[in-house]
């Protein structure tokens, strides 16, 4: 068979052929295919092995349900995985393989299992591998996901790019067939903004797959003309290939648009989009995905749904066997009867569960009504079957058809429960359907054509009123309603071997009889314990026959029973679609210093602290370790004067008259009395009485101040003081403005930082210590008429200033700052050589501002001040923070001076022993320091104060160190802080 | 100190790129001050300029089409100028006030960032989430919004020219994710990834 002998019609264009390989074999099709259909014409039947048992297995179905034709797709790091073949688009050149089996798909090993199978029934994985718990982890689990496991990745990163997007409309319509269709036909020529999608590439639904008349032409036809209609509509915006995966709050869906995956290439283009689109209403039109019935050996190559059967000939042109029996329990399934008669292909049999007069008159075709099938033959396709009669009837394609289930997903998204309707014997859509959303056709459980044209014209009617858009005078196309009646029936009873509920998991009837046995009486656990709905198709056909077999088991019906719920994605979606853009280098936004420039042309090495990019250290000629730039950089700060670009700091311009007010509540410590010209060191605790951030604001005229953040918690600080403004004390004549990005910020210290200065400020501003002394801000002019503002605050302990201009004098200003600098060795300095100078003045840093340190810890605890209230104060108040023996900040000193601490260490007592009952406190920061020698620490300790001199034990398991170390007083360098004022 | 004067350094070096039929400049020469009125006297903002107060969401712009104020919340506006000495820009808006207000200079902070061209709406789909249709987001709207993480205020300035104010220090990532997204939608085949990381370091 060359794939090219089809039956007649069909949307397959015979002008052209594709060549596509499967496993190897060269095959051909043509364009508007699906690889399912194409493998079909060429007479493949067996695509795949089951999950569990290994058995053969074939197309089951014709849609983004299917359980069994999983694939891998295209090859190397482009190789995709667990691909339903009924949804792959044919294209030239495709490369499909077939997975999990171990040998070859004909001949694997693996399917010894099914020998097996009595031991691997429900749960076997949890009464077997039980002991011993350590082989579990190093024999068991790499043992079963070897043998057990859909395709494999290639383990290479994904070389596909991929994007996201944003889409608005009035209305969205999700599906396209004729419920679909109506509705969007409605709303685009009422002038609404329309979206339309559907997941096939052809817009239509099952109007291709079947062969109803509407407006007097095939229903292919009708919906090939609606969709040209809607194409031309500017309003109007269809997005086939894309599938809306979830219904998010506020009218928000989620969509994913296969852009290339039927092309060979993508060009560098996107492979797939993640569109958030944004609805003021949506209709639900998703049809219904056909269920089978469960009977012996009901799972082998050639055993096909009803409705997908009727596809593959109505649509592909593809009669699936040469000799077709139909299984039903309802009129529908006649169709397939019907239409493939129709089309010249044999009909074996029609075997209807229901004892009645058959409902269609098909001459010339054996009828079996009241029949039931036990049992099928044919080891890797389907051969014959029995009847309970005893009768053998050959056959190699069986169309079954158990009856129609809504596609009810979406709708569960925020937790809508379905209900059971006995008419249909089917869940429907029940209450809690997401805001805006309404449902029309199959879905709602109006399984004829005429009915869901109907529903889809009514719903979008409906909704065009309430949105206040005028409708055009539209006619209801004209169909017929062709009978849809079932009679429920789930199983085959009379069938002894394992008959298949879900194909995809290998769970059979009699696994959900034994989980019954053992107790699982609720829906959710035995989806758990069976693994029944679980993985690619989440249990799109196989959920309902579980849950009829349970309720029979437990004398209940259904629909007390109820169903499991659906939780986004519909299908499944590739994570990359996900992160989108937002890859690599452009993973999140890089920010970069006013002196980045400066910085880079310097040499500098750059760290990422907060999506910042800082200079860590500045290397020059001759130093081979970063030590030995960090220390020289400490060194000739402590000696000279060091720069260092300090503008990442967070800056909160604060206006307005009740300016000193705000920051009293704000800040533990008060700011109201803060006299114009001066700076202080403030506070920040979390409503709970943590500290959770700390800065010097500056008063800069009476109703404006300037507060700095830390660089991590910028954003976070103007969050909040914007929240406090706003909704705490809306009274209060309080503005923000975020000043972070407009200033150029530069640390500037060191016994010369004053020299440095006054070649650097314009006269006649007096940096004299009376007349500028410490704590002291202005407004200035630099470099000849530039504005900047001077802060006298030092993080190094030395004489130190801050100095800002405009961010775009940043590079020029950095530069200006080293030539003033010149006679005075100065020296640029990255965030290490800032982090030691604060280490050996003890000032804190992240690493103590932890989130769990309170005042107390910090020795701070004065500050907050309790004459007045700010937020935070009285919970930071709480006996259990304040405790006498609690954690407070020390130094640290090992005994041994050559030794390097590590932080994370835990101080014990010099003889407990390495418990967690023994723990003392933590190590939060080490360093070398240039200026005593040897490796210093801050950290945590029980008691601190009163330890002064003792010694213990800085115990780090991770790095294998027991290190003697001596509490000491925090601050290192000039305790009395003689440089600073100086 | 002439010996040390300073240059103004723009963070994408006047960068402007044709993608397709779209426009990409980045927009130099321009102050931007925020002017927050006095508790309670909001009003008075109103009297302050020669154009009338915008609301919030809207902008409106002088008859000279010099100044343009932005509404982007009740008790503040934005004032994109030119400024006659950039390094007093704030100066010479509490000047112009009628009544005290509280200025503070933004023009440092920001990176505009203009895109024109009859394409526009398609590229700025797959990076703003607003609806930018002409009949929610007409010419002179404008919005605080998030683009690729980053805090951005869109401006539509005519139909087919959109000002986006994005962050200074992450410019260039704005700018990359901008030019990828016009690229995508505009151009026939991307160029490798590769490549377009390299680019863009002026």
């Amino acid at each position: 068979m060359t794939g090219l002998e089809r039956l007649p019609g069909g949307l397959v264009d015979r002008n052209r052929c594709i060549a596509f390989t499967f496993d190897g074999h060269p095959y051909l099709g043509f364009p508007g295919d699906t690889l399912a259909s194409a493998l079909l014409a060429n007479g493949v039947r067996m695509v795949g092995r089951s999950f569990k048992y290994h058995r053969p297995r074939g197309v089951f179905s014709a849609g983004s349900e299917e359980p069994n034709a999983l694939v891998q797709l295209r090859r190397g790091a482009y190789r995709e995985p667990n691909t339903r073949a009924t949804v792959a688009e044919l294209f030239d050149g495709l490369d499909a393989t077939s997975q999990n089996y171990c040998g070859s798909l004909r001949f694997d090993l693996l399917a010894v299992n099914d020998l097996l199978a009595s031991f691997l029934g429900a749960g076997f994985y949890y009464k077997t591998f039980m002991w011993p718990q350590a082989l579990w982890e190093r024999l068991y689990e790499p043992v079963i996901r070897a043998s057990a496991g859909p395709g494999r990745l290639s383990g290479d990163t994904d070389p596909d790019v991929y994007d996201r997007g944003y889409l608005h409309c009035d209305l969205l319509v999700i599906g396209s067939g004729p419920a679909g269709l109506a509705a969007a036909l409605v709303a685009g020529r009422s002038g609404a903004r329309t979206i339309l999608v559907d997941e096939d590439f052809v817009m239509g639904g099952r109007l291709h797959a079947e062969t109803h008349e509407i407006d007097g032409q095939p229903g292919g036809a009708w919906a090939g003309s609606v969709v040209a209609e809607l194409g031309a509509l500017e309003n109007v915006r269809l997005l086939s290939r894309t599938t809306v995966i979830g219904a998010y709050d506020h009218g928000i869906y989620g969509a994913v648009e296969r852009k290339t995956d039927h092309l060979p290439d993508s060009k560098g283009k996107p492979r797939q989009i993640l569109w958030r689109v944004h609805s003021r209403r949506a209709i639900l039109c998703a049809g219904a995905i056909e269920r089978p019935i469960a009977f012996g050996a009901n799972d082998r190559p050639g055993v096909m749904l009803a409705g997908a059967v009727r596809t593959y000939a109505n649509r592909y042109a593809v009669a699936p066997g040469k000799r077709v029996g139909v299984f039903t329990n309802n009129d529908d399934g006649w169709r397939t009867a019907v239409d493939l008669a129709a089309k010249g292909v044999e009909i074996a049999a029609v075997i209807d569960t229901r004892e009645m007069a058959p409902p269609v008159d098909v001459t010339s075709v054996e009828v079996r009504m009241g029949g039931r099938i036990t049992t099928t033959w044919g080891r890797k396709g389907l051969k014959a079957i029995t009847l309970a009669t005893g009768e053998k009837i050959a056959m190699d394609c069986l169309a079954v058809s158990g009856g129609w289930n809504p596609a009810v997903h979406l709708t569960c998204h925020q937790r809508g429960r379905p209900i059971w309707r006995d008419d249909i014997a089917a869940f429907v859509p029940g209450t809690g359907l997401p805001v805006g959303m309404a449902v029309a056709g199959s879905v709602n459980g109006s399984l004829s054509c005429g009915a869901a044209l109907r529903e889809g014209h009514d719903a979008a009617s409906a909704i065009m009123q309430d949105l206040g858009i005028g409708l055009a005078k539209d006619a209801l196309p004209a169909a017929s309603d062709e009978s849809v009646a079932v009679m429920p029936f789930w199983r085959v009873t009379e069938s002894r071997g394992r008959a298949w509920v879900d194909l995809q998991n290998d769970v059979t009837v009699k696994d959900i009889q034994q989980a019954h046995h053992e107790g699982y009486r609720s829906v959710e656990l035995l989806k758990r314990y069976t693994t029944l709905g679980m993985a690619t198709d989440q249990g799109k056909t196989a959920n309902v026959v579980a849950l009829a077999i349970l309720a029979e088991h437990g004398g209940r019906s259904i629909g007390d029973i109820g169903t499991t719920i659906f939780r986004p994605p519909y299908t499944p979606v590739s994570i990359a679609v996900f992160a989108g853009r937002s890859r690599g280098k452009a993973f999140r936004p890089t920010r970069l210093t006013p002196s980045h420039v400066w910085a880079e042309g310097r040499g500098g090495t750059f760290v990422e602290a907060s999506g910042w990019l800082r200079a860590r250290w500045y290397p020059v000629s001759g130093e081979t370790h970063w030590r030995q730039s960090v220390d020289r950089e400490v060194r000739l700060t402590r000696s000279g004067v060091g720069i260092c670009d300090v503008s990442t700091l967070g800056k909160i311009d604060i206006q307005g008259e009740d300016s000193g007010t705000f920051l009293n509540k704000v800040y533990a410590n008060g700011f109201a009395k803060l006299p114009v010209g001066r700076v202080r060191y403030g506070l920040m605790l979390r409503e709970d009485g943590f500290v959770y951030d700390d800065g010097t604001t500056a008063r800069l005229g009476k109703t404006h101040f300037v507060m700095t953040t830390t660089t991590a918690n910028d954003g976070l600080v103007f969050r909040n003081l914007e929240f406090a403004r706003q909704c705490l004390w809306p009274g209060l004549d309080v503005h923000l403005a975020s000043a972070t990005e407009q200033w150029a910020q530069f640390s500037v210290a060191g016994p010369r930082s004053r020299d440095l200065l006054a070649k650097i400020v314009d006269p006649p501003f007096d940096l004299a210590n009376d007349a500028f002394p410490l704590m002291a801000c202005g407004t200035v002019t630099v470099c000849g008429g530039a504005p900047g503002r001077l802060f006298r605050i030092s993080f190094s302990g030395e004489l130190g200033y801050e100095i800002a201009v405009p961010s775009r004098y940043g590079v020029s200003f950095m530069a200006a700052l080293m030539t003033a600098g010149e006679d005075f060795d100065a020296v640029p300095y990255g965030v290490e050589a800032l982090g030691v100078m604060r280490l050996e003045k003890g000032h804190v840093a992240g690493n103590e501002l932890n989130g769990q340190s309170t005042a107390k810890m910090l020795n701070l605890e004065r500050m907050i001040s309790r004459k007045k209230d700010c937020i935070g104060n009285v919970l930071s108040q709480r006996p259990a923070m304040n405790r006498q023996d609690g954690l407070a900040m020390m130094g640290f000193r090992p005994l041994d001076r050559s030794v390097e601490l590590t932080a994370g260490a835990h101080f014990l007592a010099m003889d407990a022993e390495d418990r967690m009952a023994a723990d003392e406190g933590y190590m939060t920061s080490v360093a070398h320091s240039p200026e005593l020698g040897y490796s210093i620490g801050l950290g945590f300790i029980m008691r601190g104060p009163e330890r002064v001199g003792e010694t213990v034990r800085a115990w780090d398991a991770v790095n294998g160190k027991d290190i003697p170390v001596e509490i000491v007083p925090p601050h290192f360098v000039d305790p009395q802080g003689n440089r600073l004022r100086g | 100190m002439a010996d040390h004067a300073l240059t103004a350094a723009s963070p994408l070096a006047g960068y402007a790129r044709t993608i397709g039929d779209v426009l990409l400049t980045e927009v130099g020469d321009y102050n931007l001050c925020s002017v927050a009125a006095p508790l309670g006297e909001d009003e008075a903002l109103v009297d302050s300029f020669d154009v009338p107060r915008p609301a919030t969401g809207q902008s409106s712009i002088s008859t000279d089409g010099a100044t343009r104020l932005l509404g982007l919340q009740p008790d503040q506006i934005l004032i994109l100028f030119r400024a006659d000495d950039p390094d007093r820009a704030a100066d010479q808006v509490a000047a112009a006030m009628k009544t005290a207000a509280y200025v503070t200079d933004q023009s440092d902070s920001w990176v505009l960032l203009a895109l024109e061209g009859a394409d526009v709406c398609p590229v700025l789909e797959r990076l703003c989430m607003l609806d930018l249709d002409d009949a929610a987001f007409p010419a002179g709207a404008v919005s605080r919004t998030v683009m690729e993480h980053l805090s951005v205020i869109i401006l539509r300035e005519r139909d087919n020219r959109f000002l986006l104010f994005n962050p200074r220090s992450s410019a260039r990532s704005f700018l990359h994710a901008v030019e990828t997204a016009a690229e995508t939608v505009l151009l026939q085949s991307n160029e490798p990834v590769s490549v377009r990381h390299r680019r863009g370091t002026s």
